[in-house]
């Protein structure tokens, strides 16, 4: 095998390596924390009661049997049936798992579309509008929280204006609000960094060189400094989309009532569904350590120097 | 060209054939919570009832005054023996399927939700039903285990499903029943759609169509009110009834609480206990928490309309001098008392606690207040050995029945209510013998009674009684019930 083949090989041991870290810690702080059994009876049930809904969940044994079998589940990639919904997990999963890819595919293009322009327009031409813009996006995004801002959006574009729907799945309309949402912040935060990356490449003396030889500056633009701009943005976007798929999700499924993994995630814990948890936790981290190990492919693709 | 043109014909002929002919009435209701089932004898987690209770009916009914009325049945049940009651069946009633209601379907339905395979979590208000028998087509004898005098209201929470389609796999998701609306479609996560059951038994309701949407997020559902996307809005938030098109509010069946210690610690003493009732501004924590949507409760954790409500008994005065002056004749001035609250669980538990714990400073004493996570709580509330001094709670009596009240929270701890921290032996025997008088009239003296020892024994903290608050469209006419069920053959639009 060549180098490149070892290089995947050793990263999608790593990737498995926190994955099942990730989510053996999540099968003991639920544990700790939560009783399932305590949200799913009255306050009136008897002692009887709990001890036999406990036995029918397999909460009886002991914690060190719950895992071996929590193991054994993942070899077979089974899961389960969650406590709150009463049918396997993965169906859950696998009913909610597109909704959450379609918002986060939607709004992180929509975040790069608007930061490519914005932050090199900024980079060009920085203390004007377009690097005021910029910089005011980035800031807003890294201080206005998530829930205001969609609930913001929902009540000026839906409620006040009628635009848009306020909520729900449904045509593209439904995708609008909840996509700008999770896109203006990244969009800020990516755009700063593409401005300030180019800023630094264009003072770089080979592109003085370029143009002294008589290149054209948008050539010198478009090829040599954007290429290597790229690596840092590229690893700018990776994060925003980790962070969407394992935080912001959560928050703008909530507001927007989006049936994604994000908003069964917050109503699974709400109702100590351990299993449906753990279950969601597992499929997130495999998602996030595949998109590292995209990023470390494309970063190697892209600039040949980078140590594997 | 034939062919063709006969199948242009056909074609348009099934796309005028699928245009209605007049638009129907349709309504789109905001609910907090997806429904986990639609298999409406499987579990209550907040979302399922809202639609199964437009899908499914049961034997005994509450009117809109909360009367027990028949239901499915034809007429009230009547006691054959101490242990069996007799319900006569309507009859030419079938299921949305086709299948006949009958006897067969009430048998059918009792054995399967006390199935221990089944594992239903809603036996709760269903417990002491033994079994049921068919005697004719339409007459089924419901076995008690023993003298049971609440059993219709406990029918009232049993819903009837057909014997066929109830063992099909999908009938979660597929619900028959016999009520007003049958299911269109289940769109998981994003929404379920009823229609009027055109073959219902009894008059039709004026809304034909019901889109119901699920938001958790309270400034989502309000906005979506505001945009004229929902007719209905469940559980509108306090904050939010100014600004919603309508609200329709009433007094609820939700009574918060606490119990004070009657058996360990300085609310041993009656008088402590009385200073703790006295300090306390109810109406304060009505209007600056819940912004007017509650009142002080009555002396008692139910309401007016359930059976066993004293009406004798008023709000605990607010009087700071008074308690100041109890506490210190019991010589408990600056005691530690402590006071268990639950986060989470019930809306403003924290906030009530703090409150709460003020109030009680004002009057000398020092309140050790621990806000815990619910299942600390709930070792707490069954800890039979250490008491709190005082543990809060909520208590929503849906069977609207005084027995459940007392059986939970009067009984004495040593006769196995494990949330109670009474020993009060004069109690026990009037429960025990409330729960053995078949005569409606002795039984709620009874009950009259014990509500009113456990307010002169000042047993409990008697707080709020909150509001259910819904949110409704302009053009939405509908009136909360009482029980807080929700009907779509209850609604009307303009």
């Amino acid at each position: 095998m060549n180098e490149f083949g070892w290089f995947f090989v050793r990263r999608v041991l790593q990737g498995a390596v926190v994955v099942l870290g990730v989510t053996a810690l999540v099968f003991v702080f639920t544990r700790l924390i939560g009783d399932p059994v305590a949200i799913m009876l009255p306050l009136e049930a008897t002692e009887a009661e709990r001890a036999q809904l406990r036995a029918y969940l397999g909460l009886d044994r002991s914690l060190g049997l719950q895992f071996l079998e929590f193991l054994r589940q993942l070899t077979v990639l089974e899961f389960g049936d969650s406590f709150w919904q009463r049918r396997p997990n993965v169906e859950i999963i696998v009913e909610r798992l597109p909704w959450t890819l379609l918002l986060v595919g939607a709004s992180m293009t929509l975040a790069v579309v608007l930061a490519l322009p914005l932050g090199t327009i900024a980079a060009l031409y920085p203390g004007r509008l377009p690097d005021r813009l910029t910089s005011f996006l980035s800031l807003a995004g890294l201080s206005i929280p998530l829930f205001w801002l969609g609930l913001m959006l929902i009540f000026l574009f839906a409620a006040k204006l009628q635009w848009l729907p306020s909520s729900g799945p449904g045509g593209l309309a439904h995708l609008v609000l909840p996509s700008v949402t999770l896109a203006l912040p990244a969009a800020g935060r990516i755009a700063m960094l593409l401005r300030s990356t180019l800023i630094d490449e264009l003072n770089a003396p080979y592109v003085r060189t370029a143009i002294a030889k008589g290149l054209p500056a948008r050539r010198v633009i478009t090829v040599h400094t954007f290429i290597n701009a790229a690596v840092p943005v590229l690893t700018m976007i990776g994060w925003e989309v980790t962070r969407a798929l394992a935080g912001y999700t959560i928050v703008v499924e909530t507001v927007f009532a989006w049936p994604g993994l994000g908003l069964v995630a917050v109503q699974a814990i709400q109702r100590d569904d351990l299993v449906l948890v753990q279950a969601i936790v597992f499929v997130v981290a495999i998602l996030v350590v595949a998109v590292n190990l995209l990023l470390d492919v494309a970063h190697r693709l892209i600039d040949p120097r980078v140590k594997l | 060209m034939k062919r063709f043109g006969l199948t242009v014909a056909a074609m348009t002929a099934a796309c005028f054939a699928a245009l209605p002919v007049v638009a129907q009435v349709q309504v789109t209701l905001a609910i907090s919570s997806e429904p986990s089932t639609l298999d409406p004898q499987k579990t209550f987690d907040g979302g399922e009832r809202r639609i199964t209770d437009n899908i499914y009916e049961t034997l005994i009914e509450r009117d809109k005054d909360s009367r027990l009325v028949p239901g499915l049945a034809a007429e009230m049940p009547t006691r054959v023996s101490d242990t069996t009651w007799q319900f006569k069946l309507r009859r030419g009633i079938a299921f949305h399927n086709g299948e006949a209601f009958n006897a067969d379907a009430v048998v059918h339905s009792i054995k399967r939700i006390f199935d221990p395979a089944y594992q239903s979590t809603q036996l709760g208000d269903l417990r002491g039903i033994g079994g049921a028998e068919k005697v004719d087509d339409y007459t089924v004898n419901v076995r008690t285990e023993r003298l049971d005098p609440l059993l219709p209201s406990r029918m009232y929470w049993l819903k009837i499903v057909p014997p066929t389609a109830s063992a099909a796999p999908n009938f979660a998701e597929a619900p028959v029943g016999t009520g007003p609306y049958r299911i269109v479609e289940w769109v998981k996560g994003s929404r379920i759609v009823l229609q009027r059951h055109d073959n219902y038994w009894r008059d039709k309701p004026t809304i034909q169509r019901a889109t119901y949407r699920f938001i958790s997020e309270g400034g989502t559902a309000l906005s979506g009110l505001l945009a004229g996307e929902f007719d209905f809005v469940d559980n509108l938030q306090a904050e939010f009834v100014k600004q919603a098109p309508k609200a329709a509010r009433r007094l609820g069946l939700e009574h918060s609480f606490s119990i004070l210690s009657a058996v360990s610690g300085p609310t041993q003493d009656k008088r402590v206990r009385e200073a703790l009732n006295f300090a306390i501004d109810k109406q304060a924590l009505a209007e600056g928490l819940f912004l007017g949507q509650a009142a002080p409760a009555n002396g008692q954790m139910i309401g007016n309309r359930s059976f066993g409500y004293n009406p004798n008994l008023k709000p605990w005065p607010y009087d700071p001098a008074k308690a100041k002056a109890l506490i210190k004749a019991a010589g408990a001035e600056g005691k530690a008392i402590e006071f268990v609250v639950p986060a989470g669980r019930w809306p403003k538990a924290k906030e009530m606690g703090e409150a709460i714990a003020g109030f009680w400073q004002e009057i000398g004493l020092k309140p050790d207040l621990k806000v815990v996570v619910f299942n600390q709580y709930l070792a707490r509330l069954r800890d039979p050995k250490v008491r709190p001094d005082v543990i809060y709670a909520s208590h929503n009596n849906a069977l609207m029945e005084a027995e459940r009240t007392v059986a939970n929270f009067y009984q004495s701890r040593s006769k196995g209510a494990v949330s109670s921290s009474v020993e009060d032996a004069t109690i026990d025997e009037w429960i025990a013998a409330a729960g053995n008088e078949p005569d409606n009239a002795k039984r709620e003296a009874l009950y009259h009674r014990i509500m009113q020892r456990g307010y002169d024994e000042a047993y409990f903290l008697f707080l709020l009684n909150t509001e259910d608050v819904y949110g409704l469209s302009r053009r939405m006419s509908w009136e909360p019930r009482l029980d807080n069920k929700v009907f779509l053959k209850e609604m009307s639009v303009n």
